[in-house]
């Protein structure tokens, strides 16, 4: 409208008393809020093209709106995945220097939902992931653990050893509630090591390594300074890779530098057994090389074995 | 060649002491040796001059042998369906008068090659499911025969005899009724749809794929009765008319019976409990249960045989668990190690994965499954029951995670299960009952019972249940603690193989729609 607008000089509802002999108007100077209704035409009617104008509008608003929602939503999600929680809420957690409950559980593998949180780990018979077991031990110690073995339908025999490795069937097995993590160890015919936790929110962990790595996560006894823990996970792929997997001369070659790093400490990282001692002890004694070692790495490894959560091991090594 | 056609009923008249060799045993051992077998006519073809040349050609091993594509094998037979046989057989004397035959016994099937003569006539040979018995000779052929168990071998019949005559039509044709669904659709073949083989019962269980389903249903109540016989337990029999219903009043059949009414049991469970309370400890029944479901789907029968346990146990009712648990699981295991063959005929025809398992068995709890639910979106109510795609999606959640078919769901909600079962003493809304899966569907219910008469008395009445006195009455005695649960023979056969209808694995299935034959 080009022209400028002066406020009304009456007020709207002037009540007078109309004759009803004749036709009705509306008020041509009444306020009708904002809408486009303002600018109604003589009859009482709103121009139809404008108000279809006005609902376009207010749809493409409105889509707007639910976009921006949605994208908020998805970047909610996309900013807190399980890998950051590494960094930062477990970064932070390790802060705490006292183990209260299941603090590293939540941590890690999310708060309890009412379910038992359970971990399933596959593995072969064929090659029985000692380090887990090692692992498995320690867990049990910090934690009510309900663990578990069995054999899938894969597998047609596993020696009876390998279905007693967890150790004794808990006297409480008969509620599961009750406990605060669940360890599932199922002998089946797979290639490589497999763990899974939350199926649908995370994609399955494979290889010893990695899931050795994860399930030490759950004790929240890693290394805070970033130099040990590099060196934590150096010796893990060392371990993993050139022990398990490598050539003997490779094999050699590690002995040997594992034999220099134990002739100035007792332990590979510090004062204290770390998963670089189970991952490396794990992987010589899984090869039967343990007499042919070099001096310090046999002290160590006597050592090792020497250690309570190490006792579960000892069977299969027969 | 000396064909005859014996169209004399055998009445017993005589006895030979011919022997008959089976089909299975025709090996290329056997080469040169004449035998006698007895078999079912599966099909047959003529064949005219230039096939046969080319035929010789091939056992000179220069061209391939040329043996008709089923392209043509399927017009011929359309042919004969259509009723223009005759036709066809005068071309065939005019040519080689040469057939082709495969000879059918159960599950095995040979090639055999048979000269028509004068006197034998074409309905000997012609149509399909005449039971023969031929005398042949075991020749090795050159090229494995692909389309018979027995490849390395044919028969050149010198006497064939008809045993017994089938009729020239036959309702439906095996090739069909064995034909994978998928090849049906993309090859515009035949398939024969579910009703037409329930009509046609008997021929439908002529198939390989049916002769397999049914070993294995055999040996799946063979792997029961072993398993728990060995485990101590005694085979029991219970009435199937009875009183009062034991499941509730619904679902269930009356019977006239003189002057009053009876009830077709829906279950044996009253009467395999009064076995424990008169201390048989451990037993279990295999026979026909009752429901008055008026549900067409696929996994309902109003009549199935069910397979029933009931335990006492001394301090636990997961005792009862692993006792079923174990028998379930040696039943897979037998049927993994001895029924390999079976199950790979019925994966020709209805392709499913192998069945997975876990031993011991993966028990999860109610609360578990609710919240695993839960985390996959599905909104529901703790004491909720588990609706059918629940309990589906709940099986994938498991199998996803466990890589599992087979697991127990323990501690379901009280409101939802009948009125014997014991409640949880540490939580009374939930109890000490169980339910166990396959593939997803439910095969087992079971529970601790309530093994105390007032306690019972009590339960009974919340429900609204009457009519069993006698029950209630053989807990006063004194009742040891037990637990027990029943599977359905057909539903297991039907998830273990991996079958999407109930009425596969039914020899002859009665549902709300049907009751013959």
């Amino acid at each position: 409208m080009p022209m400028y607008q002066v406020k009304p000089i009456s007020e709207g509802d002037i009540k007078i008393d109309l004759p009803t002999c004749m036709y009705k108007l509306p008020n041509i100077h009444a306020q009708h809020g904002s809408s486009c209704a303002e600018y109604a035409l003589q009859n009482g009617e709103v121009d139809p093209a404008l108000k279809a104008l006005e609902a376009r509008q207010d749809e493409i608003m409105r889509k707007l709106y639910e976009l921006k929602a949605a994208v908020d939503g998805l970047a909610k999600t996309v900013t807190t995945p399980d890998a950051d929680m590494d960094v930062t809420t477990l970064s932070q957690t390790t802060k705490v220097s006292a183990l209260t409950g299941s603090t590293y559980l939540d941590a890690v593998l999310g708060k309890d939902s009412g379910a038992l949180r359970d971990i399933v780990i596959n593995a072969n018979p064929a090659s029985p992931p000692l380090s887990l077991l090692v692992l498995h031990r320690l867990l049990d110690q910090s934690y009510r653990v309900l663990s578990s073995v069995h054999v899938h339908s894969s597998v047609s025999s596993v020696s009876p050893q390998l279905l007693s490795c967890l150790g004794p069937r808990h006297p409480d097995n008969y509620t599961r509630q009750s406990f605060q993590l669940g360890f599932t160890l199922i002998w089946k015919d797979v290639p490589k090591v497999q763990m899974k936790f939350h199926t649908q929110s995370m994609c399955p962990i494979e290889g010893e390594a990695n899931v050795a790595r994860f399930l030490f996560r759950l004790l929240g006894a890693e290394p805070k300074d970033p130099i040990a823990a590099t060196q934590l996970d150096s010796w893990v792929d060392t371990a993993f890779f050139q022990l398990a997997e490598g050539g003997s001369k490779e094999r050699a070659a590690v002995l040997r530098s594992l034999n220099s790093a134990l002739g100035s400490s007792i332990w590979l990282l510090g004062h204290e057994p770390s998963l670089a001692d189970i991952a490396c002890a794990c992987c010589i004694l899984q090869n039967g090389q343990s007499s042919s070692t070099p001096a310090n790495v046999q002290r160590w490894l006597q050592a090792c074995r020497n250690l309570e959560h190490f006792h579960c091991i000892s069977p299969l090594l027969q | 060649m000396d064909l005859q056609e014996c169209l004399q009923k055998n009445e017993s008249s005589r006895r030979t002491d011919r022997s008959l060799v089976r089909v299975c045993d025709l090996t290329p051992d056997t080469a040169g040796q004449t035998v006698w077998v007895r078999a079912r006519i599966h099909t047959s073809r003529a064949k005219d001059e230039e096939v046969r040349t080319d035929r010789r050609r091939g056992a000179d091993g220069q061209t391939k042998r040329c043996g008709r594509t089923d392209e043509e094998v399927r017009t011929d037979r359309r042919r004969g369906a259509d009723g223009t046989d005759d036709e066809e057989v005068r071309t065939d004397r005019r040519r080689g008068k040469q057939c082709f035959l495969v000879l059918r016994q159960q599950q095995f099937n040979v090639q055999a090659l048979v000269a028509v003569g004068e006197r034998a006539s074409k309905q000997m040979v012609k149509f399909a499911a005449n039971i023969v018995d031929v005398e042949a000779v075991v020749q090795k052929v050159e090229q494995k025969i692909e389309s018979c168990t027995q490849q390395d071998v044919e028969l050149h019949i010198q006497r064939l005899f008809v045993v017994s005559q089938a009729e020239p039509r036959l309702p439906l044709q095996l090739d069909d009724a064995v034909r994978p669904d998928t090849d049906g659709e993309e090859e515009g073949r035949a398939t024969v749809n579910q009703d037409t083989r329930l009509d046609n019962r008997v021929i439908d269980l002529r198939t390989t794929t049916s002769q397999a389903i049914f070993r294995l249903q055999s040996g799946v109540c063979q792997l029961f009765r072993d398993t728990l016989t060995k485990k101590g337990f005694v085979e029991i029999q219970t009435p199937k008319i009875i009183s009062a219903a034991s499941e509730g009043g619904a679902n269930v059949f009356t019977v006239s019976y003189f002057k009053t009414s009876a009830y077709l049991a829906q279950s044996p469970q009253l009467y395999k409990q009064m076995c424990i309370c008169a201390d048989f400890d451990k037993v279990f029944c295999v026979g026909p249960v009752f429901r008055a479901e008026d549900s067409n789907t696929h996994r309902h029968l109003t009549e199935f045989v069910g397979l029933d346990i009931e335990m006492a146990f001394n301090y636990h009712y997961h005792e009862v668990i692993e006792s079923i648990t174990d028998t379930m699981v040696q039943i897979f295991k037998g049927l993994r190690d001895n029924f390999q063959t079976e199950i790979q005929t019925v994966c020709k025809q209805y392709p499913s994965e192998p069945f997975k398992f876990l031993e011991p068995t993966l028990r999860l709890e109610f609360k578990e499954a609710v919240a695993l639910l839960r985390s996959a979106g599905v909104e529901m109510g703790d004491e909720e029951d588990l609706s059918t795609p629940n309990e589906k999606l709940l099986g994938r959640l498991v199998k996803e995670k466990y890589d599992t078919d087979f697991y127990v769901l323990d501690k379901y909600p009280l409101a939802v299960r009948p009125f014997y079962t014991m409640p949880d003493p540490h939580d009374p809304k939930y109890s000490n009952s169980y339910d166990m899966f396959m593939r997803g569907e439910e095969i087992l219910s079971g529970a601790q019972r309530v093994h105390d008469a007032q306690l019972l008395t009590e339960r009974a009445l919340h429900h609204g249940i009457e009519k069993i006195k006698a029950y209630i009455d053989s807990f006063r005695y004194g009742a040891p603690p037990h637990a027990g649960g029943g599977i359905g023979l057909e539903r297991v056969t039907m998830l273990y193989l991996g079958l999407h209808n109930v009425r596969q694995t039914s020899m002859f299935p009665r549902d709300p729609k049907r009751l013959t034959p």
